[in-house]
């Protein structure tokens, strides 16, 4: 009971700077994705200690540690760090692996995800951003993928290419499979069918835009770097179906990164 | 008078300790049979609540809005407003989407001549977007006292992204560097410089631009 008085300014506080912060967020962007728990999560510690930090970084210096049997409250997570606040009030940030070495109320470790590869092989959706080539023009790529199983995904692609010559745009879909989605580094192959619109230059060529049909042949890799993220290179061979009497054959390059929700 | 007044703040007092005790007795009763009921009641058991990661708040995104000045080559320099729209991958990387608007000045040609006009007051606004990659190189710190410390982070930023003016897409290369600094966990302040890099023909041949920018912006976390 002492104990709660004690807390309750900082709580007070603490919720005073979490509804602004809210507020804010309204205010900027109308909607919030953070869902604020009212109770405070709490774990007791049960390793011998856990550093804590006064910075989300490595190295940021240890000020405090929180010994075995402490009851800490987990406040938020900003990338692998945690923050939390002791019975004293002293807020610092811990790692977000130390979690494995507390228990919750339930007497049970917090269910976090490790950030290891295969945790994330769950996740649905994927986001992926890329920059690359296409026939000399210089491209860049968006994503929206869904997983099917861990090994078959299917995606959505945007991409934009200026070129010297002509501009164009493609948007396809496509059909993606990894063999080893376990690997850190695991390789794919994918098919897919789009259109492009090739606007050309109107100063340097006097022609009319025009929309092609496309297929498209792709391999390429995934470098796990960490929790959802990953980094993908690909190569794609671009089969263009033209009005005109012979196809169009490019082949593109791309690298950018991915992100598993 | 006095006693007019006297006889006012008597009746004040008085009603004051009648609905204060009334009130009181009503909070005793209602304590007094509330506690009743629990004791009839067979207490349960403490909630055990398991602890999951999702119901911890996690401030991976960041929102900001920059203002500052953009040098376009041979189109003077300009303000510069925009939007950015980040995600903290982990303490060292993130990734960044920027939007941001401008307008030229004539180029000294179009002043010296008097006459000519290369673009249309339309063709003079500029916009760009772009996506890119950050890398917090200097993590560090500020004390200003004993107890009182501020975050800071110096950050290289590199990507690729599409300028937009005189009615054409020029695709453009930024790299850049800058210093965040956190006024609390949620909000921070960022002074940062990027260089775009394009090439356009409006003057007959290629040429290759490299257009600075400094900016300051203000970010929040959630």
């Amino acid at each position: 009971m002492l104990n709660d008085i004690r807390q309750y300014p900082a709580r007070l506080s603490g919720n005073l700077q979490r509804s602004g912060r809210r507020l804010c967020i309204w205010l900027l962007l109308l909607l919030s994705f953070s869902a604020v728990a009212d109770e405070p999560l709490q774990v007791t510690v049960q390793d011998a200690f856990i550093n804590v930090h006064n910075g989300a970084g490595r190295g940021y210096p240890i000020f405090h540690v929180v010994e075995r049997g402490e009851v800490i409250n987990l406040l938020k997570m900003r990338t692998d760090w945690i923050k939390i606040e002791t019975s004293r009030g002293i807020t610092g940030w811990i790692k977000r692996s130390d979690i494995f070495l507390t228990l919750g109320p339930d007497g049970k470790v917090p269910e976090f995800r490790d950030t290891e590869r295969k945790d994330y092989l769950t996740d649905r959706f994927e986001l992926g951003a890329a920059i690359g080539d296409f026939d000399g023009a210089d491209a860049l790529h968006v994503n929206l993928g869904y997983r099917f199983t861990k090994n078959l995904s299917s995606e959505l692609r945007l991409s934009q290419n200026r070129g010297a010559f002509a501009d164009s745009d493609i948007v396809a879909i496509a059909i993606l499979h990894q063999a080893f989605p376990e690997w850190r580094v695991s390789p794919f192959v994918g098919i897919g069918a789009g259109r492009l619109k090739t606007m050309p230059s109107a100063t340097l060529i006097q022609t009319e835009d025009r929309t092609d049909d496309m297929l498209q042949a792709n391999i390429g890799i995934y470098t796990h770097i960490t929790r959802g993220f990953f980094m993908r290179i690909e190569l794609s061979n671009d089969y263009i179906l033209t009005s005109r009497n012979t196809n169009q054959e490019v082949n593109e390059w791309k690298v950018g990164f991915s992100v598993f929700f | 008078m006095e006693s007019r007044f006297q006889r006012v703040f008597l009746v004040a007092l008085l009603l004051g300790l009648l609905s204060a005790s009334l009130s009181a007795t009503a909070a005793d009763k209602r304590a007094t049979s509330e506690d009743g009921e629990l004791d009839k009641i067979i207490t349960p058991d403490l909630e055990r609540r398991s602890i999951k990661e999702s119901d911890l708040d996690s401030e991976n995104f960041e929102f900001g809005l920059f203002y500052g000045l953009f040098s376009v080559e041979d189109f003077g320099t300009n303000e510069v407003q925009g939007v950015t729209f980040a995600y903290h991958i982990s303490e060292n990387l993130f990734a960044e989407a920027a939007y941001g608007l401008s307008t030229l000045q004539k180029t000294s040609y179009e002043l010296l001549s008097g006459s000519v006009q290369l673009l249309t007051d339309e063709e003079r606004d500029l916009t760009y977007y772009n996506l890119s990659l950050g890398y917090n190189i200097l993590p560090g710190q500020v004390y200003i006292s004993d107890k009182w410390h501020f975050d800071t982070s110096i950050y290289l930023i590199a990507g690729a992204g599409n300028t937009h003016f005189a009615d054409k897409n020029y695709s453009t290369y930024n790299l850049g560097g800058g210093l965040r600094f956190y006024a609390t966990d949620w909000l921070s302040l960022d002074l940062s410089m990027r260089n775009y890099a394009f090439t356009h023909e409006l003057f007959g041949i290629g040429k290759k631009t490299n257009n600075l920018e400094g900016r300051l912006g203000l970010s929040v976390y959630f």
